[in-house]
């Protein structure tokens, strides 16, 4: 499903985001990059759904290789990659409903799919009964899994989740691993970024560390070991 | 898929016009006064062009020729003249005309009767007034008249020189024009500036909403178009309010430029009637790929999509 081939992301003038990295996601795997701040786990993300390109070596997803995706090509990716953030990032002047709605109106999908896909995937997130509320007026919990609803509107065949627990209290993380389990199980590949010790640790699934940008352990069942 | 990206592409245009209405207006006077300015040009090209030609209406020579010259020389030098192609029209005054004319004119006056009576016979020869086409062909038409065919049968040549007015009024006109262009010039670098800035700071505005909408798979068609749209909208407006204001500013001036040139109405409504389409569509054809060009300009360097 993913497959990261030597991959390197230097800044200028000479600042290592990743280095060498080479591994392999298979299809409906829930996996895990852990490490400390500035390890390279958001620069791994961003390589994913090419908001960054690799500086050496080749990245594929689905077979697609995205290692010079062309900008015109990036859309097409981003409605095959689900992406979650640590922040949320849902628009302030629109309500939940409108929120998930846009990411369909913006690729040009007619308002009745719209109108049909909406309300089933709030009902996955479970808060159909919050369709009409702005996220001001909305927990964290809620408004992360507003974000996860978005995030699956276009039936990704990979989530990659950028710590979407790191604004979270335990009770609110514990529900939006929940709900990233429970997406992985109708087959959906999750990549979760995080540093959350407990998080890992719960899933009792596949567990990537990074360290100075490079991969010092993968684990098939593996836990938070820094 | 296209009509329905096309009617999100213009929600969003509008939503964006709304949102930042007060930007809108400051962008909408700016395009408005740089319209202004190009208006007033056309406006004084049109007035000027029809100065020019009233004083040219006006402008002829008068030809006199001897009471005793005779009617071939008139007529060669008739036949002569007509046949130059700067020559507009030549009118032929026969010596009983001229008489009639003098004597109308003097109607009133006994000394000048009776002077006639004395001297007994028409002591008019014929004339001829010749108008151009140029007050420049003037020249070519005094040396036409030296002509050996009926050089010695003309008595006088009247002619006053126009040609300083002409000159004057062309020059005036175009140090008026030249200022006019160079105060255009200033107008659109500032509706320019604005306009680049209008959206720079729409840019900045809704980066929040452009950053989600690349996120969640916008294209960057999709990205762009709102913002060109959006310009294309401002440059529409700024021309229907510059119509509001040309209109009824022609109609107030018409007049007044009447009483210029003896009480003609001049004919500028009807001129900008009649190519009010040309006018008015290459106006906007231009100021919306000036604003184009600049949003572009404005986004290749704010919006990295």
């Amino acid at each position: 499903m993913i497959s990261l081939k030597h991959v390197s992301k230097i800044y200028p003038p000479n600042v290592v985001g990743v280095e060498a990295i080479s591994l392999h996601i298979k299809p409906g795997e829930f996996v895990s990059i852990v490490g400390q701040s500035g390890t390279g786990k958001s620069t791994l993300a961003k390589l994913l759904f090419a908001e960054e390109r690799p500086t050496r070596g080749t990245i594929e997803i689905g077979g697609w290789d995205i290692t010079n995706i062309r900008d015109h090509e990036v859309p097409l990716l981003r409605r095959q990659i689900g992406v979650v953030f640590q922040d949320f990032k849902l628009l302030q002047k629109k309500t939940v409903y409108e929120n998930i709605a846009f990411a369909l109106q913006v690729s040009g999908t007619p308002a009745k799919r719209i109108r049909d896909v909406v309300p089933l995937v709030l009902n996955i997130v479970n808060l159909s009964d919050k369709t009409d509320r702005y996220p001001g007026q909305l927990s964290g919990g809620e408004a992360q899994r507003v974000a996860i609803a978005r995030s699956l509107v276009h039936q990704p065949k990979v989530l990659v989740a950028d710590e979407p627990t790191g604004n979270l209290d335990t009770l609110n993380a514990g529900e939006i691993l929940d709900l990233l389990k429970k997406i992985n199980e109708f087959g959906t590949t999750v990549v979760l970024v995080t540093h959350d010790r407990d998080i890992v640790n719960r899933l009792k699934r596949r567990v990537i560390t990074l360290d100075g940008g490079k991969i010092v352990s993968d684990v098939e069942e593996g836990r938070y070991r820094l | 898929m296209f009509l329905i990206s096309s009617y999100r592409v213009g929600k969003f245009a509008l939503q964006n016009f709304w949102r930042n209405f007060w930007l809108s207006v400051i962008t909408i006077t700016m395009l408005m006064l740089t319209l202004l300015t190009v208006n007033i040009i056309v406006v004084l090209n049109y007035v000027t062009d029809r100065a020019i030609q009233a004083v040219e209406d006006r402008v002829e020579v008068s030809v006199y020729f001897y009471a005793t010259s005779p009617q071939t020389a008139v007529d060669n030098a008739v036949a002569y003249l007509r046949s130059i192609s700067q020559v507009r029209n030549v009118q032929v005054i026969t010596a009983d005309e001229a008489l009639t004319q003098f004597k109308d004119r003097h109607a009133g006056d006994e000394v000048i009767t009776k002077s006639l009576e004395e001297i007994g016979n028409n002591p008019f020869g014929p004339s001829l007034v010749v108008k151009a086409k140029q007050v420049s062909d003037f020249d070519l038409i005094l040396e036409a008249l030296e002509n050996p065919q009926f050089r010695d049968q003309i008595r006088e040549k009247d002619f006053s020189n126009y040609q300083d007015i002409v000159a004057r009024i062309k020059d005036t006109t175009q140090r008026i024009r030249m200022f006019g262009l160079a105060l255009s010039g200033v107008f659109l670098f500032i509706a320019i500036l604005i306009v680049f800035n209008t959206v720079r700071m729409s840019l900045f505005i809704h980066r929040e909403e452009i950053g989600i909408m690349k996120l969640v798979g916008a294209s960057n068609g999709f990205v762009r178009s709102p913002f060109l749209l959006e310009m294309i909208l401002l440059s529409l407006v700024a021309l229907v309010a510059t119509l509001a204001i040309v209109y009824p500013s022609l109609a107030a001036l018409e007049p007044k430029f009447g009483y210029y040139f003896g009480g003609e109405t001049i004919g500028l409504i009807d001129y900008f009637e009649k190519n009010g389409w040309e006018i008015f569509g290459l106006q906007f054809v231009g100021l919306a790929a000036l604003t184009l060009i600049s949003t572009g300009l404005a986004m290749r360097k704010y919006l990295k999509v």
